[in-house]
């Protein structure tokens, strides 16, 4: 087994490499200068050229993978052009915000979805399980940024109970998650991005316990005279180490994928920053969001899967 | 404990839970909080970048310059008065020398004085690369105002004199556009900018408090300002950058801020239902076609001279819901070298007849957009009915959008170097010099300026030498409209609408003067509970 | 906006027995999808879908691309505009029927290139094996490390907007879980007795491939493909809101959805339209590949 976590960890090194490659690789085929953005209306072409030459972007491509690779693994991931501050620390910062909303998310999601597992694998076929199926497809088919419109018209401008827009009354720095005034700030965005993970984890919950209530040793189980709410939590209990993978997995998700209910929200995190790296061309910015949040996936992965083999030794994803 | 205690109990816990969660920011000062299309905050330490709104929020707040915008007014475009020079004139026996006469008494937020030592190292911040001060990225932003400068000689503790290369005689404008910043507190910071970022100091209204980056840049009132009529009447200024319009129609709508930039159109009936003030004031602030001149089809005056009938400027307006008035040129008409242009109405006939005697039809041209950005307006929409005008008289239109970065890249590289014939670039014609000389002289091609289109017109290039060396304001004004009647003559723009910039504030606002200018004094802003 | 992409993989179906008797299989899959009614409910929905894209310059009651200022954001039902118009007075309906034609391409066609792109790779990883299946599949798992909105949104990023680029981009981002898939059902199939049986007999390397293999292989791929269909357009269409899909005036419903969204203030219930849309059909393909999947596979 520990052969096993030995060899997922070193695996795991040329991924990351890759990975970097392809961060690198990624913003080089963009069209745009960011340049432009720093510029006066009525600047000339040959200001545009020297603040070219003062954030080395006039060297060739491999030169400067490799200065970035270095100063990346040191923890120097470049200074953002749009406003002049170490990336590293924007990222991070903005990564701190994502995780708030993603774990909260997927922790609701994870048992919400548990419950409504249980409730529809209870008595498969029946209403219940059909209206929680509907629930769940719904989650995986709504596109969540069109929701969280929806949300901000209805909670925001038509009720005013919650806020629009943005991270805290006072911004992001000294969120209090425990004072109401800043939290509600983080609810509808929260819902936004739970309704995916909800779905399909409700989804899979529902079909592998249906899956194991079918088999024979339930049936044992019950002619042992076990009740069924014992049976439940016996099954339960039994795919517990998946769904917690799964909720690992969630969450690497939410993470990476948050961008569209960020920038519908306008909360300050990963997602945020990088749209806002792309429509400002911002080199250094896009290329180390992409690169944390890729990183961080990564080692989401990692863990969920030495997690599962420990738990679980028979399992071994490919 | 019996049951009613414990309700007593809960009812207590409740009101003390309501009330912690009621708490929060601050209490007893007065906070203006204002929403910005910027999608960032902008640039603080003294070279503003995002536009002119940067400039608007986050440079006439922390800092003055030489000379300042006169914003106390909304009937007539805004001029320059004295800022942190007292005043100015040209020496009479050199037209290429400036002296300015500096304001005393005046201090930076960190207490270093202002005098002509401060002023000499601030223009070496941009000028002079061998200076420990200079700094690259003021170059960008800046070094177009000190561009005409060739030295800056002290001549005693308050007075300086400006050597320009060329005769200007529209040189304070510049000065009024280029930042002084302490230099007390940037060498305190050893010459490096984002150790000065942490901590910037300037002489203006408002003094820098904190900041959360992206999210919000808060300011606090000076109260020891220089001008007591323009200390601040709030305590504290909050600037959030929210680029979408609907963001801040909504963040209004939900009492999170207190003063919208551009709402959009459509959410001005609304914002007007909920009881918000929505103010326009015209500023020289023109959405137009720049064209491009020395190629064809805009090369023949006829076919510009069509584009120009072709359009139904009051469609335009109706569409905007008002936010906009239709536009003849491209100054406004309360400048005063808007002159007695040629005016282009609506007459598609016309328009129609010129093409084809400009053996142009179909007219295919090729149109250079953007999606959004500072000052563009909604372009998609006004896009559309643009090229839906130009093609009911005969031209074939085809837009190209793409982000308002790339546009400026277009724009700056000029029209030589892109296949457009056009591009869809609002201007800022504050003064004669953005709005006339840099966009029509002949020397002012990319890639020195402005002038996208290649526009060349010996007779106006004349009269621009001439005005430059002029420097009886009279005399100098009636030169440059002469410029601006013979560009518009010659059909050189296609003249589309000027916006009104409309704003939206909370009915808890009060004071506010709209300023016809890009740039605003909020610092007359009351905010009622 | 989550990763269904991934997610799909895990439950994704595996043959539990030779497809040797092809025929009564494939009868024994519509035994089973005949009292579907669901799952028939939805097939009809999304042909009655494709059908109104594919036809929608002869259903449209209007030019989409014919704005008028006169009569913008009109209301559901106003005069002919059946479902209202838009922020430049153009007819909603029209919009949407022209518009399904671009989701639905960006959903569909990313997903059959994918597939074959994806597949013939997952096949060729699985049937080889060893090193050229470590090349492949370790590949692959760069582009996993990528959750795919990020990987999405990076590319079209960095590409720029247009139909071509996003569609090469939801190709790239969608090949290496159907590569996954196709690996995985390859190397199950490789091992097979019939398989070696093939090989006894002298069978070239090819004819193995085509007859064996690709068949057995490709009910599990085109049914996970299918549950790839629905993710694909709100992928596209998400990429479309932000700014990265196509441009305007192209009609296409997530860049509806963008610019309708100031006009939510006016015309509520018609700015929400287009995301509907996209709903109904995500639904529908969705419910469509589950009930495929019940239907092919033994296990529920």
């Amino acid at each position: 087994m520990w052969l096993y976590a030995l060899r997922r960890i070193i695996l795991t090194i040329p991924i990351l490499f890759g990975v970097t490659v392809i961060c690198f690789a990624l913003v080089q085929i963009a069209p745009g200068d960011p340049i432009q953005n720093l510029l006066s209306p009525t600047a000339s072409q040959a200001d545009a050229e020297r603040l070219r030459a003062a954030y080395g972007l006039d060297k060739p491509l491999p030169v400067q993978y490799v200065i970035w690779l270095g100063k990346v693994l040191v923890g120097d991931m470049g200074m953002s052009i749009a406003n002049n501050t170490p990336v590293t620390g924007e990222v991070l910062r903005a990564f701190g915000n994502t995780i708030v909303i993603a774990m909260i998310a997927v922790v609701i999601a994870f048992i919400l979805s548990t419950i409504f597992g249980v409730a529809a694998a209870y008595r498969s076929g029946g209403l219940v399980d059909k209206a929680i199926t509907a629930v769940a497809v719904f989650g995986i088919s709504v596109p969540t940024f069109w929701l969280g419109v929806i949300l901000v018209i209805l909670f925001a401008v038509n009720l005013s109970w919650l806020p629009a827009t943005g991270m805290g009354s006072g911004g992001s720095k000294g969120f209090d998650y425990l004072s109401w005034n800043d939290f509600k700030f983080a609810v509808m965005p929260i819902i936004a991005l739970a309704l995916p993970p909800l779905g399909i984890m409700t989804r899979t919950t529902r079909s592998s316990l249906s899956e194991i209530l079918n088999q024979d040793f339930v049936q044992t189980l019950r002619a042992k005279g076990l009740t069924e709410f014992e049976v439940m939590v016996h099954a339960v209990r039994n795919i517990m180490p998946a769904a917690v993978a799964m909720l690992g997995l969630q969450l690497g998700y939410l993470i990476g994928g948050s961008v569209l209910v960020e920038t519908v929200f306008t909360w300050p995190g990963t997602g945020y920053l990088l749209n806002k790296a792309i429509l400002t061309r911002d080199i250094p910015l896009l290329q180390g969001t992409i690169l944390v949040l890729a990183t961080a996936f990564v080692l989401i992965n990692l863990v969920v899967d030495l997690a599962q083999s420990l738990i679980d030794p028979r399992i071994k994803r490919s | 404990m019996n049951s009613s205690r414990m309700r007593g109990v809960l009812k207590l816990a409740a009101i003390a839970m309501f009330g912690l969660g009621l708490g929060g920011h601050a209490s007893a000062e007065s906070v203006l909080r204002v929403a910005m299309t910027a999608a960032d905050i902008p640039d603080y330490t003294g070279a503003p970048d995002q536009g002119y709104e940067g400039y608007r929020f986050a440079g006439y707040t922390l800092y003055d310059a030489l000379a300042l915008w006169d914003l106390s007014n909304s009937d007539k475009a805004a001029d320059i008065v004295p800022g942190l020079a007292t005043s100015w004139e040209i020496d009479p026996q050199n037209n290429k020398r400036w002296i300015f006469n500096l304001r005393q008494g005046v201090t930076y937020h960190d207490g270093c004085p202002w005098n002509a030592d401060s002023a000499i190292w601030n223009f070496k911040r941009v000028m002079d690369p061998t200076a420990p001060q200079f700094n690259a990225r003021h170059v960008g932003q800046m070094g177009t105002y000190v561009v005409n400068i060739a030295s800056v000689d002290k001549l005693d503790d308050y007075k300086i004199a400006i050597n320009t290369k060329a005769p200007s005689s529209l040189f304070p404008y510049e000065m009024a556009m280029y930042y002084m910043i302490s230099d007390c507190a940037v060498t305190a910071a050893g010459n490096d900018y984002n150790v000065y970022m942490k901590k910037p100091s300037g002489t203006g209204p408002y003094k820098f408090d904190t900041v959360v980056p992206h999210e919000r840049l808060e300011l606090v009132k000076n109260d020891k300002y220089w001008n007591p009529a323009r200390i601040p009447k709030h305590d504290r200024l909050v600037l959030l950058p929210m680029p979408e319009a609907s963001t801040r129609a909504a963040a209004l709508l939900s009492g999170q801020v207190d003063f919208v930039e551009a709402p959009s159109p459509d959410t001005i009936p609304r914002l007007k239902d909920a009881g918000m003030q929505i103010i326009t004031v015209p500023y020289p602030h023109n959405w137009d076609y720049m064209l491009r001149v020395d190629t064809p089809p805009f090369n023949d005056i006829r076919v510009r001279q069509a584009a120009n009938y072709a359009m139904n400027r009051q469609d335009m307006v109706d569409m905007l819901q008002g936010v906009a008035v239709a536009a003849d040129q491209t100054l406004i008409e309360s400048q005063p070298w808007y002159g007695k242009p040629v005016k282009y109405e609506y007459d598609p006939d016309k328009a129609a007849a010129l093409l084809k005697e400009a053996n142009c039809s179909p007219c295919k041209i090729k149109v250079g957009i953007s999606t959004s950005g500072s000052g563009q307006m909604q372009p998609l929409p006004m896009n559309e009915l643009v090229k839906e005008q130009l093609e009911a008289v005969g031209f074939q239109v085809q837009l190209e959008p793409m982000d308002w970065n790339a546009l400026i890249g277009v724009f700056l590289s000029g029209a030589a170097k892109s296949d457009f014939d056009a591009i869809n670039f609002s201007m800022a014609p504050i003064d004669p010099v953005q709005g006339i000389l840099k966009k029509w002289m002949t020397e002012y091609q990319p890639p020195a300026c402005c002038n996208w289109g290649f526009y060349s017109n010996p007779k106006l290039d004349a009269l621009g030498k001439q005005a430059l060396g002029e420097f009886d304001p009279a005399k100098r004004n009636a030169l440059l409209t002469e410029m601006n009647e013979m560009a518009v003559a010659d059909a050189a723009e296609l003249y589309i609408v000027h916006d009104l910039n409309p704003r939206a504030l909370s009915p808890k606002l009060s004071g506010f003067v709209q300023a016809q200018s890009w740039f605003q004094d909020l610092t007359p802003i009351v905010v009622t509970p | 906006m989550t990763d269904a992409v991934a997610n799909s993989l895990a439950t994704a179906p595996v043959q539990s027995a030779p497809a040797a008797r092809v025929r009564s299989y494939w009868g024994g899959v519509w035994q089973r999808l005949r009292y579907d009614y669901v799952t028939l409910f939805c097939i009809a929905l999304i042909v009655l879908i494709v059908l109104s894209a594919v036809f929608a310059p002869w259903l449209a009651p209007f030019d989409p691309y014919k704005s008028s200022m006169a009569n913008r954001l009109r209301p559901i039902g106003y005069r002919q505009f059946l479902l209202g118009t838009d922020e430049q007075g153009r007819d909603m309906l029209s919009r949407l029927l022209y518009g399904g034609r671009v989701s639905l391409l960006m959903g569909i066609v990313p997903v059959i290139l994918a597939t074959l792109v994806g597949g013939m790779f997952g096949v060729v990883a699985g049937y080889y094996g060893r090193k050229v299946n470590m090349g492949i599949m370790r590949t692959m798992d760069i582009f996993f490390a990528f959750p795919s909105v990020l990987l999405a949104v990076a590319i079209s990023g960095s590409l720029g907007g247009g139909i071509t680029n996003q569609m090469l981009t939801l190709t790239v981002v969608l090949i290496p879980p159907i590569c996954r898939v196709a690996e995985t059902a390859t190397s199950q199939v490789r091992n097979m007795d019939f398989v070696d049986a093939a090989r006894a007999t002298g069978a070239s390397t090819t004819s193995i491939l085509f007859t064996h293999v690709l068949i057995n292989v490709m009910s599990p791929v085109l049914v996970y493909a299918s549950t790839l269909v629905s993710i694909s357009i709100i992928l596209a269409s998400g990429l479309s809101f932000l700014g990265l899909g196509v441009s305007p005036p192209t009609a296409d419903w997530g860049l509806m959805l963008s610019t309708l969204r100031q006009s939510i203030y006016v015309q509520p219930l018609v700015s929400a339209i287009p995301g509907v849309a996209i709903l109904v059909t995500s639904i529908a393909f969705n419910l469509v590949s589950d009930g495929l999947r019940q239907a092919m596979d033994v296990k529920a």
